[in-house]
């Protein structure tokens, strides 16, 4: 099911040690559980159980390189994660341009900052 | 925005924060700029709802409680938990406004977290009503000449 897709996307993106994984991995191309470990301050152990999490949600792909799985970022699926996200910003900033607009049209037509009539006022206003 | 999972957003309103408080907390107010439905009192604690039409003229309701109202600095309340349940974190997602005087007019922040700890596919689906309304928004004004068009 795509809903446990992204719930799952949605918990591995959520977590700052997977984050700060991800962004090593961006920068250094590819890594290995050992690699992580020593850029950032959690035992391999800790490293191999996120990327685990990662490689589940799909941000992440390892392959048998030697004696260690290296992994890469899946780009697109990550992409796909910072697209939902930027969804739920954008409703925002419609809502938040809407706000804007009614609370200066108050102030302009003389609302002030008197409670009653001025709500009285926008509704026949709407009617 | 360092957090995923939070949502932060900041505009500079041209009205004194008495009238910005009002519009993002009066439930007739709310109406104009977000749901179709609004029935709460911006009393915190209090557990009130609004609602989403949808295509098919039906109401979808979600549950709306007032986490915080302090005129006119700040106004903050949960949303989408379970009918049968209180709001609470990880529950349900909270939007907080705060409010500051900026010369004659107001700074409005706005945040949205929660994200986190209730999973994507929720966060998805409460943006699905938000995309909703929008496509009302949209599509209203053309509704007569498209009416006309199917009368022919």
């Amino acid at each position: 099911m795509s809903t446990l897709v992204d719930d799952d996307l949605w918990s591995a993106v959520g977590d700052p040690t997977r984050r700060r994984m991800i962004d090593r991995l961006l920068t250094d191309g590819s890594g290995t559980a050992t690699s992580l470990s020593e850029q950032i301050p959690v035992t391999r152990q800790a490293i191999a159980k996120h990327l685990a999490v990662l490689d589940k949600a799909g941000l992440v792909h390892g392959a048998t390189a030697g004696r260690e799985r290296r992994y890469r970022v899946d780009e697109a699926q990550l992409a796909r994660a910072v697209a939902q996200l930027n969804a739920v910003g954008s409703a925002w900033d419609s809502r938040l341009d809407r706000i804007k607009r009614i609370a200066e049209t108050i102030q302009r037509t003389g609302g002030g900052g008197s409670a009653e009539p001025d709500t009285q006022h926008e509704r026949i206003e709407k009617e | 925005m360092d957090e995923y999972g939070t949502i932060e957003r900041e505009i500079r309103i041209d009205a004194a924060p008495d009238v910005v408080f009002k519009v993002v907390s009066d439930p007739e107010h709310v109406k104009d700029w977000w749901p179709d439905e609004a029935e709460y009192e911006a009393v915190p604690g209090k557990a009130g709802r609004i609602g989403f039409r949808q295509g098919d003229g039906s109401v979808q309701w979600e549950q709306f409680t007032v986490v915080d109202a302090e005129p006119p600095r700040m106004f903050a309340f949960r949303w989408t938990h379970a009918e049968e349940e209180e709001a609470a974190h990880g529950n349900s997602f909270l939007v907080t406004f705060e409010l500051e005087p900026d010369g004659a007019g107001t700074l409005l922040r706005m945040t949205e977290t929660g994200f986190r700890e209730r999973g994507w596919a929720e966060a998805v689906a409460a943006e699905e009503y938000a995309a909703h309304v929008r496509g009302w928004d949209f599509f209203v004004p053309r509704l007569p000449a498209a009416v006309a068009k199917a009368a022919r």
